[in-house]
């Protein structure tokens, strides 16, 4: 009987610490899985706000890290954008440099947006971000670019296409970023010095980046538009040839501050630069210069609460125009009325954006993801002044003519309003879906609805679809709204906005996990672009265009010591200039745009790399009878030396080695010649992290 | 320029090759040592008590090997769970049946992977690729950042090896095929 009890006993105690055993090796799974679980989301998080899933995302971008750009020798953000496939260079008698996507307009502004860590910097004067262009690339951290409409951050339209810079403020746990000493110098007497530096308390943030270069870059110029009658035949004899003064000299001060779900963003930048080819196209004294300062502040609110998430923004920013030159040579007759010493000019114009935003996420309903907010944006130009060599007299005193002859409508402003929704539906783990719409009202045109559509397909690990359809707007620009008394522009403020319909194809073929080919096609539809033309300044919705092309791009190695990345675009189509009933080939595009790296890895330490640039010739603009616009290749060489143990870095750079003439197209009856670009040149960049 | 578009053309469908995506290195050093246990055989691994986490990697990649290895560290500090673990690196012309090894993580390589493959089978252990492609040489698990974080598991190679995995593991990965796809 005791022997029973005790054999009954016993068994229960077995079953008792099975049970327990099993228990608490399921309790164990659980919690391992749920690590495991959370490890994945927290990649993956970090994965998507970096890009690095890029593939996988509902549009087409490229996205290049700022450590790779700075091994192969590129300076600064312009030299990194030239990397993209479909994107190239166009500038102006400013010397406005706007990346051109897939040759849509190369003579408008505002074609693309950028933002620097989210806040978007397009001056109002221009709707560019030339001055933003020299932004050394070891204050970058990573550089996203989307093609097309796709993209929309924050219910901002970017037409041809939007560009992301994230500075090294941003960090994750496991990523955090180290603080850094830069020093570079190189041809033109360019030289830089900079620094990051992060400071860190509980809960506090505090990242500042700062950043000082000048160069006395002079590149040759001419016959200037003198030549072409723009000041009328009687003054052809005064046109010059000679260096266009392209110097720069800048600083930037960035902070971004972050205190539990708050955070602040600003920068000053003060961009001063020669006044390049004249804002009246006749060729300027190297003294005269051109300042396009530019400062934001913005202050965020983010907060996460389980299927709610809430991003609340608001800021300004102010960005001038602000020029002063030699308009003109020695000796000009105007109307009878001769300025022996030339006339001056100085030209002020200040503007002010205020926006507000807030945008709210919903995951509560399984697989979805729904957006909605607005964006509220006030612009307006709160100062200018106009002042000019007496044009009664010839007297070179200046003269205020703000009132009388002003360049520029002192009353500018617009208010926009942008209304978001969209929903990211997970239809299975290989089939997603973006829909959704903006909608756009301003104090003058309303753009209206906005919608787009995008699906990913993943057939399989290697292989990936995405279709897209997207309408985006681009608005008037100021410059194109509001100029005055300018012969050459005639601002209109009856402007309807410029609309593309986009239709996007992509295949993506990953050979590895970091290996890849991908094959973009697009078809672009453009209506009511804007135009002027010398013979009809007044800016007009006269243009339509339609452009079609493809994107091959390729990543990979050859060996287990190097990096190869190549891609090439091809691009046509045809322009309608609806008034003057002409139909014509894209111009000042070129068709074909090649561009790659390979670096080889001599050793841990050493590094050598080239990038290899091919830009196709462009056609002129009907009417314009100069050849077309020669194609060039350039070939950039670095030697990149990385000491691990003290955690610097020393590259010494050789750009266009081959000394190859670069130019970039000018319109018809300006600078003939076109604009000459840099040819052989050096930089020597130091960095120190810390 | 036909002559460009063709190289390129030809480049595309030819090379293949690597390079480390740092986020994807630390997520898998991450992830990979708790998948290990997962296995309700792992005490059968378990050399002198400890877990031997063996990094198999090609001489130029000693850097990346070594990066792992720290994030490992800093991590997990000394411990899988309740077991202490070592990381132990060894290039890839040095792994043989006699290295000590629980598991193996192979960082790329052109001409060893399948050697791994087979000596991680011989022994019985976990083999986990950093690149999805060696999945169908004969590795167990590798883990790629899609839209989601995605855990590939190819059933191929499952029941060949030593391992037995509690059945929640199966609800979180994706299996692949012996092509790999």
């Amino acid at each position: 009987m005791k022997h029973k009890i005790f054999h009954n006993h016993n068994r229960f105690t077995l079953i008792l610490l099975l049970s327990l055993n099993l228990s608490d090796l399921s309790a164990k799974t659980g919690s391992i899985l749920e690590s495991i679980s959370s490890e994945m989301k927290h990649f993956n998080t970090i994965a998507t706000k970096t890009k690095q899933n890029e593939h996988y995302q509902p549009y087409i971008i490229s996205v290049f890290q700022g450590e790779k750009l700075q091994k192969l020798g590129v300076s600064n953000l312009k030299e990194a954008l030239e990397l993209v496939p479909g994107v190239d260079m166009a500038t102006d008698n400013f010397n406005n440099q706007t990346p051109i996507f897939r040759g849509s307009n190369s003579l408008a502004y505002g074609q693309s947006k950028l933002f620097i860590d989210g806040v978007l910097v397009n001056n109002v004067f221009f709707d560019a971000y030339s001055e933003y262009l020299s932004l050394p690339i070891e204050m970058i951290k990573r550089v996203e670019v989307a093609r097309g409409p796709g993209s929309k951050t924050d219910g901002v339209n970017a037409y041809a296409g939007s560009i992301h810079v994230i500075t090294y403020a941003e960090d994750f746990k496991g990523f955090e970023s180290k603080d850094k000493l830069v020093l570079k110098y190189g041809s033109h007497d360019y030289s830089m010095g900079g620094f990051m530096k992060t400071f860190k308390a509980e809960d506090l943030k505090l990242f500042i980046d700062f950043f000082y270069q000048k160069d006395d870059k002079k590149l040759p110029a001419g016959p200037d538009g003198l030549s072409q009658g723009v000041f009328g035949p009687n003054n052809i004899a005064l046109s010059k040839s000679g260096n266009a003064p392209l110097w720069s000299k800048e600083y930037s001060l960035g902070i971004n501050l972050t205190y539990k779900d708050f955070s602040i963003k600003a920068r000053t930048l003060d961009h001063t630069g020669g006044s390049a080819y004249g804002i009246n196209l006749a060729l300027p004294q190297n003294s005269d210069r051109l300042k396009l300062p530019s400062h934001y502040f913005e202050v965020a609110y983010n907060k996460q609460n389980n299927n709610y998430k809430v991003d609340i923004k608001a800021g300004f920013k102010y960005d001038t125009f602000d020029s002063k030159a030699k308009l003109t040579p020695d000796n000009l007759n105007l109307g009878g009325v001769i300025f022996t010493d030339g006339i001056y000019g100085e030209h002020l114009s200040k503007q002010r954006t205020v926006y507000q935003s807030s945008y709210f996420k919903y995951s509560g309903i399984k697989n979805h993801l729904i957006t909605a907010g607005y964006r509220f944006m006030k612009e307006e130009t709160i100062d200018m002044s106009s002042k000019l060599s007496n044009r009664a007299t010839g007297d070179v005193e200046l003269v205020d003519y703000s009132d009388t002859l002003p360049f520029f409508d002192v009353d500018a402003k617009r208010n926009t309003l942008i209304l978001s929704l969209q929903d990211e539906f997970q239809f299975s783990s290989d089939l997603s879906f973006i829909y959704g719409f903006n909608y756009e009202q301003t104090s003058y045109e309303n753009a209206g609805i906005d919608p787009r559509v995008s699906m990913v397909y993943q057939l399989d690990s290697e292989n990936i679809f995405k279709t897209i359809y997207s309408r985006s707007h681009r608005n008037a620009s100021w410059q194109e709204m509001f100029t005055k008394n300018n012969r050459a522009r005639v601002g209109n403020t009856k402007l309807k906005p410029e609309y593309v319909d986009a239709f996007e194809v992509a295949y993506i073929k990953k050979y590895t996990s970091d290996s890849y080919f991908q094959t973009n096609l697009f078809y672009l539809l453009n209506k009511d672009q804007i135009y002027n033309s010398s013979t009809d300044p007044e800016y007009k919705n006269a243009v339509d265009t339609d452009i079609y092309g493809f994107e091959l791009e390729y990543k990979g190695n050859i060996s287990s010591v190097d990096e190869l990345y190549l891609n090439y675009s091809y691009v046509s189509g045809k322009t309608t200039i609806k008034d003057e009933g002409k139909r014509e080939s894209l111009p000042n595009v070129a068709h074909q745009l090649a561009k790659g790296y390979y670096i080889y890895n001599l050793n841990n330490a050493l590094s050598l790399s080239g990038v290899a640039k091919y830009v196709g010739s462009k056609g002129r603009v009907s009417g314009d009878t100069r050849e077309k616009v020669k194609a060039y290749s350039t070939l950039d060489t670095s030697l990149n030396y990385k000491n691990q143990k003290y955690n610097c870095t020393l590259a010494l750079s050789i750009k266009n080695i081959f000394n190859a003439k670069v130019t970039y197209a000018s319109p018809p009856n300006t600078y003939i010649e076109d604009y000459a670009q840099e040819r052989r040149n050096f930089l020597i960049a130091f960095t120190k992290e810390f | 320029m036909k002559k460009t578009f063709l190289l390129f053309l030809f480049f595309g469908t030819l090379v293949y090759g690597y390079h480390y995506d740092d986020l994807l290195l630390k997520a898998q050093a991450s992830i990979f040592p708790k998948i290990m246990l997962l296995d309700k055989k792992l005490k059968n691994k378990l050399i002198d008590g400890k877990i031997i986490y063996t990094v198999v990697y090609d001489k130029n990649d000693y850097r990346s090997a070594l990066n792992v290895s720290d994030f490992i560290d800093e991590n997990h500090k000394g411990h899988f769970d309740k077991y202490e673990y070592q990381v132990n690196l060894v290039e890839f012309t040095d792994l043989s049946d006699e290295t000590q090894a629980s598991a193996i993580y192979a960082l790329n390589s052109n001409q060893y992977i399948e050697k791994v493959a087979e000596i991680a089978k011989k022994k019985g252990i976990i083999a986990f690729a950093y690149d999805i492609s060696n999945l169908k040489n004969g590795f167990l698990f590798s883990l790629m950042l899609e839209k989601s974080a995605v855990l590939y598991l190819n059933k191929e190679n499952l029941y060949t090896q030593q391992v037995d995995f509690v059945e929640s593991l199966f609800q979180i990965v994706k299996f692949l095929n012996a092509n790999g796809r």
